[in-house]
Order: C-alpha cells, then sequence, then structure tokens
C-alpha cells in the first residue's frame, strides 16, 4: 500500500516534470552546443595536421619543449610551473610507451569534452531541473493542492527527490551520448579500445608514475560518467535545498548560478586560500583526479572531495526535509 | 486518449532509462573511486609499442630540420619567433628543396649536462630520426652563463674557470655529437659555432674573444671526427657587427643576426 502510493507520487513527479518541457530545453542546448564545440575542435585539428601531418609525436614533443622553455622563465608564477612539469611528466609518459594521448576520435572528443563540462557545464543544466523542482509549486500556487491532499510532507518530498534523481541520471547520459554521436561526425566513431593513462599521483610538482595503469578508452568514459554522476547528484541536491529554502525560481536559479560560476573562479586562484577547499564548488572537478591533473588546491585528493561532497549533500538533505516539513506553506 | 498513452509511453520509457542508466552511473562510480584510490598498476592491455625503427618510418632522405640545443636555437631574441632553424627551412624551400622543419627542441639556458639526459628520451630521438638536417647549438651556457643570469652578471669568469668549463663541456659535447651521430648516423650534423656576444662591450670583449675561439676549437675537433658533420663558424658574423646583429639584451641575435647565420648554415648543406 505504501510503495503504490510513493511509486504513483513518483509518476505523477514524472508527469510534472515532462510537462515542464525541462529536460527537452537541456538535450536542445546540448543539441546545438555540442557541434560548436566540436567543429571547434575540427578547426583546430586541421591546423594541427596542417603543421605536423599526423605525426602526434612531434606534436607532443614540441608541447613538451615549449613548456620546458616556459620553466626557465622567471614571469611564470611558481604555481602554473608546477602544473608545467606535471604536464610535461605525464606527455613524456605518453611517448615513452608510445601511445596518443589525444587519439583523434569521437570517443576522444567525449573523453575530453566531459573532463571539462564536468565542473560547470553538467552542474549548470542539472541545476536548471532542479533549481525550481519546490519552488515553481509555491510560486504557481499548486503546492496548496499538493499538501491538502492526505499524504505526509515527507513523502511528497521524497518523490521530489527521487525524481530528479532520475532527471540526473538522463541528462549524464544524454550528454555522454549526444556528444559521442554528434562528434562522431566531425571525427569518426573509433576510439573506444584506445589506450588511456590513469592513476598519475601527484605530489608537488612529482609525478610518481608507479601506479599509472592503462585502461581501453570505453572503461575510461565508463569510470568518468560515474564521477560526473556523483558531481551531479551533489548538486541536484543542493540546487533542491535552495528551491525549498527560496520562494522564488528566479532567485533560486540565481542562487545556484552564481555559487556554481563562483567555484569555478575560485579553483583558478584559491591555491593561496587553502580553507577553500572545504567548498563544494571547488570539488566538482571530480574527474581530474582520473586525469591526473592536478586538483585546484594543494592536499585534496579523490577520496577528500568525494567527503566534502557527501558532507555538503549530507547537510542539505536534512535541511531541506526538516525545512519542508515544518514550515508554513500556506502563506 | 491517443495522447495520454503516449504520454504514459514517455513515462514509461524515461522512467525505465533512468533506474537503468543510475544503475550504470552507479557502477560506474564505484568503479573509478576504487580505481583511484586503489590502482592496479599493469600496464596490460596496451598495444605492443612498434619498434623503433619502424615507428620512425623515414620515406626518403629528406632535408627535414631539427634544431636542437640552446636559446640560440630555440631563436630567443628574434622577434619573428623564427630564430635560425625557421629560417634555414625557409632558405632551403627557396632554393628549390623540399624542407619542413620537424621540431625545434631548443630550450632556454640549457648546458651540454642537461642536453646529454635529453637525448635518451624517446620523443626527442624520435625527432632526431625524423629529420636530415640537425643543428645543434650547445655550450654558450656552459662557458658564459654558468648558472647566473645574464643581466646580473659584472664580470666573466676568470682564466681558471673558463678553463675548466671548457674541459668539462668539451666531454660533454663529444659524447652529444657521438650519440647525435648514433640516434640518426644518415643526418647532415651541423654545430652553430659560438659568437663572442661582448664583443660590443670594451672590458669584456678580449676575455670572450679568446674563451670563443678555444672553444670553437674544441667543436671543430669533435665535430671533425663524424662523417656528415660540420661547424657553421658564426664568430667572425659578429666581431664587427654586433651591433647590427645582437638583440635588445646584448647576447642573442635579433632577427637579422639569425638571418646571417642561417645562410651560413645552408650554404654548407648538401642539397641531393
Amino acid at each position: 500500500m505504501n510503495k503504490s502510493l510513493m511509486i504513483s507520487l513518483i509518476q505523477n513527479e514524472m508527469i510534472k516534470m515532462i510537462q515542464k518541457k525541462r529536460f527537452y530545453v537541456v538535450l536542445l542546448v546540448l543539441l546545438v552546443l555540442v557541434p560548436i564545440f566540436a567543429y571547434a575542435q575540427m578547426k583546430q585539428a586541421e591546423d594541427k595536421i596542417e603543421k605536423y601531418g599526423s605525426d602526434w609525436r612531434r606534436e607532443v614533443q614540441q608541447a613538451i619543449t615549449d613548456n620546458q622553455n616556459s620553466l626557465g622563465s622567471d614571469r611564470v608564477p611558481e604555481e602554473w610551473k608546477k602544473y608545467r612539469q606535471i604536464y610535461i611528466q605525464q606527455l613524456k609518459y605518453y611517448l615513452e610507451h608510445d601511445v596518443n594521448p589525444a587519439q583523434p576520435g569521437g570517443v576522444s572528443f567525449t573523453r575530453e569534452f566531459l573532463d571539462n563540462a564536468s565542473s560547470l557545464f553538467i552542474p549548470l543544466l542539472i541545476m536548471g531541473i532542479g533549481s525550481d523542482i519546490v519552488s515553481s509549486e509555491r510560486t504557481s500556487g499548486t503546492i496548496k493542492v499538493l499538501l491538502t491532499r492526505p499524504v505526509r510532507r515527507w513523502k511528497i518530498l521524497l518523490s521530489k527527490l527521487i525524481t530528479l534523481m532520475m532527471f540526473v541520471s538522463l541528462i549524464v547520459l544524454s550528454t555522454f551520448v549526444i556528444c559521442y554521436l554528434i562528434s562522431g561526425l566531425f571525427f569518426g566513431y573509433r576510439g573506444f579500445d584506445a589506450p588511456v593513462f590513469t592513476g598519475f599521483q601527484l605530489s608537488g610538482s612529482d609525478v610518481d608514475v608507479s601506479a599509472v595503469h592503462a585502461v581501453p578508452q570505453w572503461k575510461y568514459l565508463f569510470m568518468q560518467a560515474g564521477l560526473v554522476w556523483f558531481v551531479g547528484v551533489t548538486v541536484a541536491v543542493l540546487a533542491f535545498m535552495v528551491s525549498v529554502l527560496v520562494r522564488s525560481t528566479a532567485a533560486s536559479i540565481v542562487i545556484m548560478m552564481a555559487s556554481l560560476i563562483a567555484g569555478s573562479i575560485l579553483s583558478n586562484m584559491a591555491s593561496s586560500w587553502a580553507s577553500a577547499k572545504y567548498l563544494f564548488m571547488v570539488n566538482l572537478g571530480l574527474t581530474n583526479y582520473l586525469a591526473g591533473t592536478p586538483a585546484p588546491i594543494e592536499g585534496m585528493t579523490l577520496g577528500f572531495s568525494l567527503a566534502v561532497l557527501g558532507l555538503w549533500a549530507a547537510a542539505s538533505l536534512v535541511v531541506s526535509f526538516l525545512v519542508f516539513t515544518k514550515q508554513d506553506i500556506l502563506h | 486518449m491517443m495522447k495520454k498513452t503516449s504520454g504514459a509511453w514517455r513515462t514509461a520509457v524515461l522512467v525505465s532509462a533512468s533506474i537503468l542508466g543510475t544503475l550504470l552511473l552507479l557502477s560506474g562510480f564505484v568503479y573509478a573511486v576504487r580505481d583511484v584510490l586503489y590502482p592496479a598498476s599493469s600496464l596490460a592491455g596496451l598495444p605492443a609499442a612498434p619498434d623503433a625503427a619502424e615507428r620512425a618510418g623515414r620515406e626518403t632522405v629528406s632535408l627535414d630540420v631539427t634544431a636542437l640545443g640552446d636559446s640560440l636555437a630555440k631563436g630567443t631574441g628574434d622577434d619573428t619567433g623564427s630564430g635560425f632553424a625557421r629560417r634555414v627551412v625557409d632558405l632551403l624551400t627557396k632554393q628549390g628543396a623540399k624542407s619542413k622543419l620537424v621540431n625545434n627542441l631548443g630550450i632556454n639556458g640549457l648546458t651540454t649536462k642537461e642536453l646529454l639526459p635529453m637525448l635518451e628520451e624517446p620523443g626527442v630521438q624520435y625527432a632526431l630520426k625524423q629529420a636530415g638536417v640537425i643543428l645543434l647549438s650547445i655550450g654558450a651556457n656552459d662557458l658564459f652563463d654558468d648558472g647566473q643570469q645574464l643581466e646580473t652578471r659584472t664580470e666573466i669568469p676568470t682564466e681558471k674557470e673558463l678553463e675548466k668549463a671548457i674541459e668539462g663541456a668539451s666531454t660533454n659535447l663529444v659524447k652529444i655529437v657521438k650519440r647525435l651521430h648514433e640516434i640518426n648516423p644518415e643526418a647532415q650534423l651541423v654545430y652553430i659555432g659560438l659568437y663572442n656576444p661582448f664583443s660590443d662591450m670594451e672590458q669584456l670583449k678580449e676575455a670572450g674573444d679568446d674563451a670563443v675561439a678555444r672553444w670553437n676549437a674544441v667543436a671543430m675537433e669533435a665535430m671533425a671526427s663524424l662523417k656528415g658533420g660540420r661547424v657553421a663558424p658564426t664568430a667572425d658574423l659578429f666581431t664587427l657587427r654586433a651591433p647590427s646583429y645582437l638583440s635588445g639584451d646584448h647576447f642573442h641575435p635579433n632577427g637579422t643576426g639569425y638571418q646571417a647565420i642561417a645562410e651560413r648554415i645552408v650554404q654548407g648543406i648538401a642539397i641531393p
């Protein structure tokens, strides 16, 4: 009895979500933006081919030399030098094992796009769905209808949360699929079994390669999707809380958007402010740990970021449910 | 009625897709966390690296250029960024030869000691094997820089220091040249001779001239033992024309200076 009530509640939320057409907007955004990125990337690739032919080894070696040159310059901040030293060592590792770090193809495009999208682009899409899931009912007044039914409030909220989680999965998956399908038109659909190195252990500017292992690109995408999904869930739960706390949809979108963008700004300059690492928005780049890109702040690890995100998510769930069940909605 | 059914359908599809998707993503997440936290170090599954000779895959003996060495090889001081490497390619092309720049591996401040281990890097070896002409410029930093910034240098090394620097650097140079020849025995190897960067400074001119002359003799000897090797002298270019050939830092050539060096290099390149 209880179970079927929950299912029908979720079904109800699903239908509302579909009627709002937000998910289609997300798909549309992807369908418009991904070709633009893919086209830009293709132009860049053509430019490289003109200079290096299909000879990626020369290109990688030149990248190494150029970065080595910038290390000698006093005008380059120490922080960047650290990044570049790490980058040089990783590129050398690829050359030593004769593996192309940027195998052309739709799969590689998807991998790179997702690495870049995981901390801002995908959270923004998810936020677009999550930010008004409760507040929109208030804006339209339907919340009164919803709450006058003989159903306990936390069940209503839970059904909304579960629906949101379902859409998080749908968004993450469709980003991958759309990215692959569209970039395949530009670069071809190959590359699933191309090897990618993962497991670079960073300490300062040193790279420990003892744990490095090669994974086929499909497995890498699989892991990447999992991490992006976790980021998405956290952002969704936070947006969910904001939408419970704030009455206006516009305000809740602005709040989430501002904190996400603040996160991407902070990540670029937070290295001198170490306690910024406890902010959720600095920890959204989980895929960095997979790729071996240095985290924005010294001392951040995958375990640390997961803990921070998990705590923020748990706290916002508690707040959401406490507030929603106690709140005086009708005024 | 119709609409309602299609709506229900859509919901059902979305629900099942999202449940399956969540399971898939969750397992990806668990897998990723396990992989990052407990990495299993293995390079299994990696396609066997092709043979070094095979991957070099040179079609013909070409005039493709790889430049190697210090800031001179890199082209520091040239406002166009071309340096002598790109200018050599341009000159060769102008003469009707087929040539391109494979790689410019010049690194500012590089010494002979730092260049030696670089030669063992696969990427560097690859670039060298691709080339028909290897341009090497090294040694200036061993002699004049010695870890100090040029801008802050107040005096050039004493006689004794110089003697020691030349001795150490020359052993390295011989090793470098030998190794280059081993890596690519077919390439024409051109060593860019040193010039005296202080020839426009009264108090440093003499000592500098002396050091450069000695070093160039060492280089000449090292290259002479090598088939396909030669030195492109540059010291004479700068003796009287230093003001118009040197860039603002009074050490590196400017565009005109690099052009003059490039012409010297090309004059001695065998064009098949």
